[in-house]
């Protein structure tokens, strides 16, 4: 078996012999001759992604003012953007999630970053509280990345291995992190770069670890670590990155706005692979038809969304997948132009001779695992709380007939099903008192028939965001079949308040 | 080239049907690509494949029935600049105006679009402008 060594590949960037190419080259060098053939005629193999990785953000220090001021412990804002203030006196942390007081979710951390990359005036205003040696409370002034002592970013969580795909079951459009997904399996999106992922291209974690050089931003940075929420095992491996923020190239760097969701960072992130030995060449070589992801169904709440099928990154970069038989079209979230250029770019360094490869000080974890939250108290579920069973009508009822159940039962809501239980309409006390006026006779000539539902596996927090942003006082429950078996109204989740606070 | 058309309803104009009777006094053929009404406004956007002189005519026939009607030309645009061709666009575009090059760049199909502006919000980088002033 052929093998090379760290030192043999950086010697031979040195004397400009280096043999690079991206992994999508690779590709087509593994498939034409084989893994043996590759390792010895390649040296490294560059990656590269450009995608919003939401835990990113940089640490920067402004030097002390005079009189001096401890920010630490206070408050302080960049562009109105909220940054953290729990380190000493002028460090701070600028998150690309942090939103701006002023604008919203159209001006986040990410843009501060960007903005300082770009060279732009960022506006600093803070407060702390006056110590004897800190005397000052308050300062508003102004700075570029020039006048900072130190920009550094520091992201816990870049470059996913990979990521699900995303749909949406709903009749609605909903705004997650994973963009905009229309109502009915209307399109999917997808993140990542497939055939050119960093830690795609080394599944097994075998060269890239604490201290690997990688290209980050446009200049050259570091993996610090592993990443939060590591998962190598899923195939959701995770990196913590860090990097001159100076050096940076705008480009690379971009502060965004998922709409309704919030702001974020895209970096652009390659990571050169040195070929080592044939398991590696052959893992890196793998190509978007065997790179797997499950498209999940964010129209469900839950930390566990359904699988709604698996799909390769072939399908999800071919602009469309199959769903139920009907063809749904596919958006990138991430860049695969700018992926390519990332490892492209990497690719023309490194046969410069201005970056080399740097072995690891230690390997990633390859058995990290994923946990979820420890939760003190679970969040009970719709069909924990539900009223059932649940009182029905059927559309060829009288309206007479909803008047009766809200005089005796004192409802407010009547769900109309159909002779399968299945849910076609609701009627409520005021439809009823309004149909008084009217000619009207049966309850299908009232009830509303796009009703807002809950799922029976929908947490009490989704069904009371749900009541809060239709306006609405109840939704019946329905179950996978779209059978009513229940009712939950605002009421129910109330009364559950104040039995928790008690 | 198709030429759009966007017609703007007063709310007295509403319930008659002016499009109708448009349509029967010309030789043009409209095609509605985007329309939202409700009882405070109106607006419709028709493609219309024609010689000029015919769209001057539609859009004085239009106008003598009390509809504001104008030629939108380059209405939509995507900056380059801005751009990062990340595709967050592409499978929220309802005709394919929005697509991708195949050196993966992002696109915009003037022509096809509607003007529907679901993705302008969508964009991350607000690169999509819409201007139907």
């Amino acid at each position: 078996m052929v093998t090379k060594t760290y030192e043999e590949i950086n010697q031979r960037i040195r004397d400009g012999d280096a043999v690079v190419v991206t992994a999508e080259e690779l590709v087509e060098i593994v498939r034409e001759r084989g893994a043996e053939r590759a390792v010895k005629e390649v040296d490294v193999v560059t990656t590269g992604t450009f995608g919003a990785m939401c835990s990113s953000g940089a640490f920067l220090n402004f030097g002390h003012a005079d009189p001096p001021i401890k920010l630490g412990g206070g408050e302080i804002y960049l562009n109105d953007v909220p940054a953290y203030s729990g380190l000493a006196a002028v460090d701070t942390y600028i998150g690309a999630t942090a939103i701006s007081t002023t604008k919203g979710l159209e001006y986040g951390g990410g843009h501060v970053i960007e903005d300082l990359v770009r060279g732009k005036e960022i506006v600093l205003k803070g407060k702390g509280y006056d110590t004897d040696c800190y005397p000052r409370k308050e300062i508003e002034t102004t700075a570029t990345i020039q006048d900072l002592n130190q920009a550094i970013l520091c992201s816990p969580r870049n470059a996913y291995q990979h990521y699900n795909a995303a749909t949406n079951s709903l009749n609605e459009t909903i705004y997650t992190y994973m963009g905009t997904l229309l109502p009915n399996y209307g399109n999917i999106t997808f993140s990542g770069a497939g055939v050119l992922s960093p830690l795609g291209k080394d599944p097994n974690y075998e060269t890239v670890g604490v201290g690997t050089r990688i290209f980050l931003g446009g200049a050259q940075g570091y993996v610090a670590w592993e990443g939060t929420q590591h998962n190598p095992g899923k195939a959701f491996g995770t990196i913590t990155v860090i990097g001159d923020l100076k050096e940076m190239d705008p480009r690379y760097v971009r502060g965004c706005t998922i709409d309704r969701y919030g702001t974020s960072l895209y970096i652009g992130l390659g990571i050169p692979i040195p070929l080592l030995n044939e398991r590696i060449a052959q893992a890196a070589a793998v190509t978007e038809a065997q790179i797997k992801t499950n498209l999940l169904d964010y129209g469900v709440p839950r930390r566990d969304r359904p699988v709604v099928r698996e799909v390769t990154y072939a399908e999800l970069r071919s602009g469309k997948v199959e769903v139920h038989g009907r063809e749904v079209p596919t958006s990138p979230l991430s860049s695969f132009k700018l992926s390519r250029e990332v490892a492209q770019k990497l690719k023309e360094w490194i046969q410069r001779g201005e970056f080399f490869l740097s072995a690891p000080a230690e390997l990633l974890s390859r058995d990290s695992v994923f946990k979820p939250m420890k939760q003190a108290v679970g969040v009970p579920l719709a069909k924990e709380i539900m009223t059932r069973p649940v009182v029905t009508g059927l559309p060829t009822d009288p309206i007479t007939s909803a008047a009766k159940v809200f005089a005796e039962r004192n409802f407010d809501h009547l769900p109309i099903a159909d002779k399968n239980g299945k849910l076609v309409g609701i009627v409520t006390s005021w439809d009823v008192a309004i149909a008084l006026s009217t000619k009207k006779k049966k309850l299908s000539e009232i009830m509303t028939k796009r009703v807002i539902t809950a799922g029976e596996n929908d947490s009490i927090d989704a069904v009371a965001r749900k009541l809060e942003q239709h306006g609405i006082s109840g939704v019946p429950v329905v179950d996978a079949k779209g059978v009513v078996s229940g009712i939950i109204t605002s009421e129910d989740i109330s009364k559950l308040f104040g039995r928790r606070t008690r | 080239m198709t030429v759009k058309l966007l017609l703007r309803y007063s709310p007295e104009a509403l319930d008659k049907p002016i499009l109708a009777q448009v349509i029967r006094q010309t030789s043009a053929e409209l095609n509605i690509l985007h329309a939202e009404l409700d009882a405070a406004k109106g607006e419709i956007l028709i493609g219309v494949e024609a010689p000029p002189a015919e769209i001057e005519k539609l859009i004085s026939l239009f106008k003598r029935n009390g509809i504001d009607a104008k030629k939108l030309e380059h209405a939509v645009e995507l900056n380059r600049d801005t751009c990062m061709d990340c595709g967050a666009c592409l499978s929220l575009c309802p005709t394919g105006a929005l697509r991708l090059k195949n050196d993966y760049s992002v696109e915009l199909d003037d022509d096809k679009c509607i003007l529907c502006e679901v993705c302008v919000p969508a964009c991350p980088v607000r690169a999509i402008k819409v201007t139907k002033l």
